[in-house]
């Protein structure tokens, strides 16, 4: 186990460009010791690229990296002592599932006894004891990412486990199962978890730590509730919460909000923003409905009322924008228009696409 | 409709097996005749009508002085230098094709995919351009008719088709494979030991099965780099030939020369159609 440090670390594909396009921005970044993470963005936003920095599959054009203080940045990825699983199992086709397990702890020259206590521990913890003596590749997809889980679980020292969106193939209930089989181990061993997803939905229920990366930046780094409260960039407001975040161009005049037609207080200070570039995001979670108008409140039409079983999301209109509010599904909307009231304190504004604190 | 197309498709494949077959029975009949038999009247089975001999085999073990060719010590030349040669080049073309598989080279102009045509383009090459060469190298180094002098230009000839074949391979065998075993402990050598070979198997005797038929069948190289010290089996059965041919015993030693490949295609076979590495990845 051990605190890894990224400083100043970049990397560029192609480092001989006289212009290198950056698959990842330099940075600086720390990941603490037993600490568990997901990392979460689009696809080609430099997630993989990160990890792979971790494992010492790349080494980066740019900066150092750190585990426990010590400079590993050009130590080989065998001398890592990193566990990494891919989004796709990769098994050792001519091994059973014993010697796939066994693999990793006999490269290091454990004991036999050892290994073999290791790999029924995990075995059991993967649901893989009664598989265990078969050859590993006649198992189905997700009994194979399973090995590839269990490789990385084997070692007890590991530095850390990197897992590169590892439960794209296992089945949805499985799945929910083996998240919080990790976050068992995770709190169990003190191993420290970095866990690649573009879902937010497992990155939010996975990790103490999220850190939401685009184009090869990070763009905020913290807990679920931060993200979805208090999202630093549009960006992260639209990617995290389903629906995304409601933003809308707004201005700023006589320590009002101008949204469209309607004047909205706010608890900032105005002086704070100097560009004309603003925009407005609410959550539809927090959005409240009135039958009659109230402070920061707006006048709404009613488009549609969808019904998803556990809510009902209505989507509105006022000056030709639209706004999207949850509601429960006992809520019975029956008229064409209603109020919507957008808490001041629910309010986040975003001058040239950033979160003004 | 399923039980025509299943009727048509063994048909097909009777027919196949009939035009792959017969030649083999045609030479195994005439291997025991004689010149009478070949020669003589029209029979109606001429397969089956003829009176048994074995003239056409005693001569492939007699003397040259008692009228016969000797195969014996060049069959077991054209084997040692075949397998030598065949190991050395899945060996060495091995080692290049992962690296060609897995590194970037980039000379100027020149990247990976130049390599391996280069490599592909001795074979390409009529092998004609090549005989000069290779005589006045052999000839300079004093390894003229030696069967050391053969291994070496059939390693220049065979691994450029144990590159050429594993470069394909190595390419569809995920790298992922090779990283994970690098994660799990294993420096880049034993990777590919441990890992990347083992999983690269149905590969592998793809690579041997085309070395070895074409180290065994080749008759250009044997004939001009060897004389009379060293022979191979090609070079001596030709030997075989006279004003009147004789059928019988080029009967005799086709099947004995095609023997070993039969075997060869016999013991491998299994490992072709077990797909190792399907299910490596995904």
């Amino acid at each position: 186990m051990a605190k890894i440090e990224f400083k100043n670390v970049g990397h560029s594909y192609d480092q001989t460009a006289k212009h290198p396009v950056y698959a990842l921005k330099p940075f600086s970044l720390s990941w603490e010791d037993g600490g568990r993470y997901a990392l979460l963005g689009p696809s080609g936003c430099g997630k993989t690229t990160m990890l792979n920095i971790i494992s010492g599959l790349i080494t980066p054009s740019e900066g150092n990296v750190f585990f426990n203080d010590q400079n590993i940045t050009s130590v080989k990825t065998e001398q890592r002592n990193i566990a990494q699983v891919f989004q796709f199992p990769v098994i050792y086709n001519t091994m059973s599932v014993y010697d796939n397990l066994a693999f990793p702890l006999k490269c290091r020259k454990f004991s036999e006894s050892h290994i073999r206590k290791k790999v029924n521990e995990v075995a059991e913890i993967l649901n893989l004891s009664s598989v265990i003596d078969s050859g590993a590749k006649r198992l189905t997809a997700d009994q194979k990412q399973l090995i590839s889980l269990g490789r990385g679980l084997v070692r007890e020292d590991v530095a850390a486990v990197l897992m590169d969106e590892p439960l794209t193939v296992i089945d949805p209930d499985l799945k929910f199962k083996l998240r919080r089989k990790l976050k068992e181990i995770n709190s169990k061993y003190k191993t420290t978890l970095i866990y690649v997803t573009h879902d937010q939905n497992e990155a939010m229920t996975f990790a103490e730590k999220i850190i939401v990366m685009d184009s090869g930046q990070i763009v905020q780094r913290g807990s679920s509730k931060e993200l979805f409260e208090r999202p630093s960039t549009t960006f992260v407001a639209y990617f995290i919460g389903s629906p995304a975040m409601n933003i809308f161009n707004c201005s700023i005049a006589n320590n009002e909000l101008i949204l469209g037609k309607f004047k909205l207080k706010i608890d900032k200070n105005p002086d704070q923003i100097t560009s004309n570039d603003l925009k407005v995001g609410i959550r539809s979670e927090f959005i409240d409905l009135s039958d009659k108008p109230k402070e920061n409140s707006i006048h709404v039409k009613i488009k549609s009322n969808e019904d998803f079983g556990n809510y009902k999301l209505l989507t509105c209109e006022f000056d030709n924008l639209e706004i999207k509010v949850k509601i429960k599904r006992e809520q019975n909307v029956t008229s064409e228009t209603t109020y919507l009231i957008l808490s001041k304190n629910r309010l986040c504004l975003y001058e040239k696409e950033k979160l003004i604190n | 409709m399923k039980s025509i197309y299943f009727t048509l498709k063994y048909f097909a494949i009777t027919l196949w097996s009939m035009f792959v077959i017969a030649p083999f029975l045609w030479a195994l009949s005439t291997s025991f005749k004689d010149f009478n038999s070949v020669t003589g009247g029209a029979t109606y089975i001429p397969w089956l009508q003829f009176e048994p001999s074995l003239e056409g085999w005693k001569v492939l073990v007699r003397s040259p002085a008692k009228g016969g060719v000797d195969i014996i010590e060049p069959y077991f030349n054209s084997i040692f230098v075949t397998c030598t040669a065949s190991l050395i080049s899945i060996m060495l073309g091995t080692l290049a094709a992962y690296a060609l598989s897995r590194f970037t080279f980039k000379a100027g102009i020149i990247k990976n995919n130049d390599i391996t045509f280069f490599f592909i383009s001795q074979r390409i090459m009529p092998p004609i351009v090549l005989s000069i060469p290779f005589f006045l190298m052999l000839g300079f180094l004093g390894l003229l008719d030696s069967l050391f002098g053969l291994i070496l230009v059939y390693i220049v000839l065979l691994m450029p088709i144990a590159v050429w074949i594993m470069v394909d391979f190595f390419n569809k065998v995920p790298k992922e494979i090779d990283e994970t075993a690098l994660i799990d402990g294993c420096n880049p050598y034993q990777a590919f030991i441990k890992v990347v070979i083992p999983n690269s198997i149905p590969g592998l005797i793809v690579a041997v099965l085309f070395c070895i038929i074409f180290g065994w069948i080749d008759f250009f190289f044997a004939f001009i780099l060897t004389f009379t010290e060293v022979q191979l089996l090609p070079v001596k059965i030709v030997a075989l030939n006279s004003s009147v041919t004789p059928w019988w015993s080029l009967s005799a030693s086709a099947l004995v020369s095609v023997a070993p490949l039969v075997v060869v295609a016999f013991i491998v076979e299994r490992y072709l159609s077990k797909g190792n590495l399907s299910g490596a990845l995904k």
